[in-house]
């Protein structure tokens, strides 16, 4: 199938940046740092501002110190690793796309991180593309845009062409569950990411890379995706997410809590919710709640064959969740 | 518009098109699925399929003779390349007994049987979140000929869609079974009850702390506090307000009876009654609800009376008043608004 190329919107060059100067750091975020990427995942671009004096391509660990983080996510020397790409937005909710304003401020705060930039981009209804056009207008040529909605893809593809699309985590389907006790229950429903037809689907769309989570019970065939380049999420997976959001209801009137499109007071920003269940034997995996998505972290056990696959050089893209996670972070 | 009911065995046919149904939904696990994959997940759900293939063949038989329409789901989210293969043939198989239609949720599979080129509709499940009109056209061009909206639109956004790409057939939930969370993006699955169940029913406790770490303030806790307890709420009425009925037998439970003027005002030509586990009784008493509905809007095209006697149906003032148990809340809005304007 072809997809007509349409002349679409054309992308506005900012007056304060050059696109040769845009294009050149787009290409070394993806060079850069050896074999492995490194990422860092904003949602809150405000974040920016606690990281903008460490200097280009600063050490993860010096970015995750400053966003809250006690310890690395990942032991072993991936903490020195160099983030060359930031990831922004969020990946879940509509409502908190940024604003083309506080993008284009992004645009400058990455520039003194010498970092790439990634658009992350949620499950979205007509308002949420309405929303999405202006931001993927801002973006140079060559920019990077996650997408979790076919339609959002298809928007890239015909109006967008020179933006390139990440298939993001929403769209890649496996099972995460969380609770499963044993890997026999994910075999009910394999997850289909060798299968020809997927990979024809995808490259129709000139996606070449695809993000991912890690399942509990992971092997190494989840690894496999034949030629695209493989992004993996640290340390959390997310399980599901809701259209209601439940902490989004707190300031909302009784009857307008919990319907579809309610509004919220970005109150996700504020509050993470920590999850609990009875359980006998082992201790489970942690589990949290940002927003309308409830995540799990992954276990020393489930980094085993991640650090395999890695070695093997199936995944070439690690991204650290920055400020969407469950550490609690002092207000600067 | 059409009623589109869902079957689970043979013998409930007869009684559910007597009811007033238009079109049924139903899964078969081929043998040879089970042969190769040792599971019975061609769907979403593992179970509630018909018992064997013989009896989809019978079922579009008597649907035929009935002059109702039947579509065979295949609503997982994902499938392998060998499951993809075994579908195929299992589409194939269907096309040859004259189905109307199959029910797809995985771009993949849409694709490949839109490629085939069979005689029947393809429609897209509410599994594959099609919120947009982008998604609508993405999913047209595979091949899909009806979009079954998901969960929780807002009749806005529905109209919004269908004019934006009308030449699709629409279909929208009417009647039971509220998902909680996304459900085109929910990777966990549906254990047995004893470990945790859904997801959504599984019995999580809830702490909350500020991101900045300060404490919660007491009015922040109280706040808190009070939101959960109306999330509960939600909750009962989400899940069937406790799978109750009337003593008519109407099942309580999400309903979007009252929006019915507002759907077929939007394009949208067919509304489904979820729960294909349920009991013959609930499916059919459901069916009637529904039936009972149209056939009133039918005879009389003014909402508001139309919203008087779907309420009607149910001695359910409280339930319906709560907003909580409808699919469309927005039409319980918007006549307070007219009833408040009118009288101030």
């Amino acid at each position: 199938m072809v997809y007509p190329v349409a002349s679409g919107p054309q992308r506005a060059l900012s007056s304060t940046r050059k696109e040769g100067e845009v294009q050149s750091r787009e290409a070394r975020a993806d060079t850069a740092g050896g074999s492995v990427q490194t990422c860092l995942s904003l949602t809150d671009l405000g974040m920016l501002t606690r990281l903008d004096d460490l200097g280009p391509r600063p050490r993860l660990a010096d970015c995750l110190e400053r966003l809250g983080w006690k310890e690395p996510p990942l032991s072993g020397d991936y903490p020195n690793l160099r983030v060359t790409r930031v990831y922004l937005g969020n990946e879940f909710c509509e409502r908190l796309l940024p604003t083309p304003a506080a993008l284009r401020s992004a645009y400058a705060a990455l520039r003194a991180l010498d970092a790439g930039i990634t658009l992350v981009t949620p499950l979205l209804t007509d308002s949420g593309l309405k929303r999405l056009r202006p931001l993927l207008s801002i973006l140079e040529e060559g920019c990077e845009v996650v997408v979790n909605d076919w339609g959002g893809l298809r928007l890239l593809r015909t109006a967008y062409p020179g933006l390139r699309p990440v298939l993001g985590r929403q769209l890649y389907k496996m099972i995460k569950d969380p609770r499963m006790p044993s890997a026999q229950w994910s075999r009910l429903h394999p997850h289909g990411g060798r299968s020809a037809p997927f990979q024809q689907l995808l490259k129709g769309f000139d996606v070449a890379q695809i993000e991912m989570d890690l399942p509990p019970f992971i092997g190494p065939e989840q690894f496999q995706v034949g030629a695209f380049a493989l992004s993996v999420h640290l340390p959390y997976a997310y399980v599901v997410k809701g259209r209601m959001c439940r902490i989004g209801s707190l300031n909302q009137p009784d009857q307008g809590k919990f319907v579809a499109g309610h509004g919220c007071e970005k109150e996700c920003l504020s509050y993470v919710t920590r999850l609990a269940r009875p359980r006998s034997g082992e201790p489970g995996l942690v589990e949290f709640q940002r927003g309308n998505t409830q995540f799990y972290r992954y276990s020393a056990a489930m980094e085993a064959p991640l650090r395999e696959a890695l070695e093997q050089g199936q995944v070439q893209r690690l991204v650290f969740a920055g400020d969407w996670n469950e550490h609690r972070c002092p207000a600067q | 518009m059409n009623i589109v009911a869902p079957l689970s065995k043979l013998e409930e046919i007869l009684p559910l098109a007597a009811a007033g149904a238009d079109e049924f939904y139903c899964s078969v696990v081929p043998g040879a699925w089970m042969k190769r994959f040792g599971t019975s997940a061609v769907s979403r759900r593992a179970f509630s399929n018909l018992s064997q293939e013989a009896d989809l063949e019978a079922a579009v038989t008597q649907c035929r003779a009935l002059g109702k329409r039947i579509s065979l789901v295949m609503n997982a989210q994902h499938y392998t390349a060998e499951q993809l293969d075994c579908l195929l043939e299992l589409a194939r198989a269907f096309d040859r007994l004259g189905g109307d239609a199959v029910i797809v949720g995985d771009p993949v599979l849409l694709g490949c049987i839109g490629s085939e080129g069979f005689g029947f509709g393809l429609h897209l499940s509410s599994i594959a979140s099609c919120r947009n009109a982008e998604t609508a056209r993405f999913y047209q061009e595979l091949g899909a000929t009806r979009v079954i909206f998901p969960r929780d639109m807002t009749l806005k956004e529905i109209g919004r869609l269908t004019k934006a790409v009308p030449d699709l057939e629409y279909e929208a939930f009417v009647l039971n079974d509220g998902c909680v969370f996304e459900e085109g993006v929910c990777h966990s699955i549906h254990l047995p009850r004893n470990l945790g169940g859904a997801i959504c029913m599984d019995r999580y406790s809830y702490t909350y702390a500020r991101m900045d770490r300060a404490d919660l303030s007491p009015s922040e806790t109280e706040a808190l506090a009070h939101n959960d307890q109306r999330y509960l709420k939600w909750l009962w009425y989400r899940f069937g307000c406790g799978f109750s009925v009337t003593d008519a037998g109407y099942p309580f439970g999400p309903c979007g009876l009252c929006a019915l003027p507002a759907l077929r005002e939007a394009g949208v030509t067919a509304v489904k009654i979820a729960g294909r586990d349920a009991p013959l009784t609930r499916k059919e008493k459901s069916v009637e609800l529904v039936r009972r509905t149209l056939d009133r809007m039918a005879a009389d095209r003014d909402p508001a009376r139309l919203m008087d006697y779907a309420q009607a149906l149910r001695p359910s003032e409280r339930q319906c008043a709560s907003g909580y148990m409808c699919y469309y809340p927005e039409v319980l809005r918007q006549r307070a608004s007219r009833v408040i304007a009118r009288t101030g």
